[in-house]
């Protein structure tokens, strides 16, 4: 499980890891500028996907998906136990990740945060 | 192995709008999920995330899309009509339809309360109907367009007429 939150004086969205998802992603917390958000989508279906190589973390299938992962190309970061309550979000190329696919408690509220914070004029 | 980078988009990129839009105005926008949007286009989630960036960023898309190739044009054509009955008639027949048919009052209905960028497009299009009708019906436009508005809602719940009636 993730908290996600916006941070609107320095711009930034941050992806804390809860409790042993710290271990499970070797990751406490990610720091993303807003300008590199694209947005955020609630995906129960993601889960299904094919996860690619894994480069740092965790995978247990069926069980936890937590870390580093590439795929296509592409380069995914994933925390997720409960497929029912995975958020995408979606990255521009500046930064270290494409994807970043996590579970948080209310996908519903996370998804308008994100959304609404990077809002298209 | 980088076979798979800079590789050409394999998808038409407007055929997909065009498909998601009709999937929102079916289904409505929380009634759409991800794998709805990425069986019926046939594009892959990651691709589909790479070109639109979420799911909302690719519902206003779509219906920016709506508003520029079926609210427009059928504006355009209401506006060209003098007689105050034949254009409140076409309007009534012909606004917000197409292969997307609904998707404006749909979105009026479900997201706008919610989202503000979809209120404005939705607000476009109501603008634009008024516009439309303004060559034939002057001040009262906006009160036409009301009606406009409230015939094709009623319509969406007329029942069709049994083709067996004895």
């Amino acid at each position: 499980m993730a908290l996600i939150s916006v941070d609107r004086d320095r711009d930034l969205m941050t992806v804390e890891f809860q409790g042993l998802d710290k271990l499970w992603t070797l990751k406490s917390r990610l720091e993303i500028p807003l300008a590199h958000v694209r947005g955020a989508t609630h995906d129960p279906g993601m889960a299904r996907e094919p996860k690619g190589v894994r480069v740092g973390g965790t995978h247990v299938p069926g069980v936890i998906t937590a870390g580093r992962f590439r795929r296509d190309g592409e380069r995914l970061f994933w925390d997720v136990k409960n497929p029912d309550k995975a958020v995408v979000i979606e990255l521009a190329d500046a930064g270290t990740y494409d994807r970043l696919v996590v579970e948080v408690d209310d996908p519903r509220a996370t998804v308008a945060l994100v959304e609404q914070s990077i809002a298209r004029g | 192995m980088v076979m798979d980078m800079g590789r050409p988009r394999a998808f038409d990129t407007d055929r997909a709008i065009g498909t998601a839009a009709a999937l929102f105005a079916t289904h409505g926008y929380e009634g759409t999920s991800v794998d709805d949007l990425v069986t019926a286009t046939g594009i892959h989630r990651g691709s589909l995330y790479k070109v639109f960036g979420s799911k909302r960023s690719l519902h206003l898309t779509a219906l920016r899309n709506h508003l520029d190739h079926e609210i427009r044009p059928t504006a355009a054509a209401i506006a060209d009509l003098t007689d105050p009955e034949q254009a409140l008639t076409t309007a009534i027949a012909s606004y917000d339809n197409g292969p997307a048919a609904g998707l404006l009052l749909l979105a009026a209905a479900e997201r706008a309360p919610h989202d503000p960028e979809v209120a404005a497009l939705v607000a476009e299009g109501i603008a634009a109907l008024e516009d439309a009708l303004r060559p034939s019906h002057g001040d009262a436009a906006p009160r036409l367009a009301s009606t406009v508005l409230g015939a094709r809602l009623r319509l969406r719940a007329a029942r069709p007429i049994p083709s067996q009636e004895y």
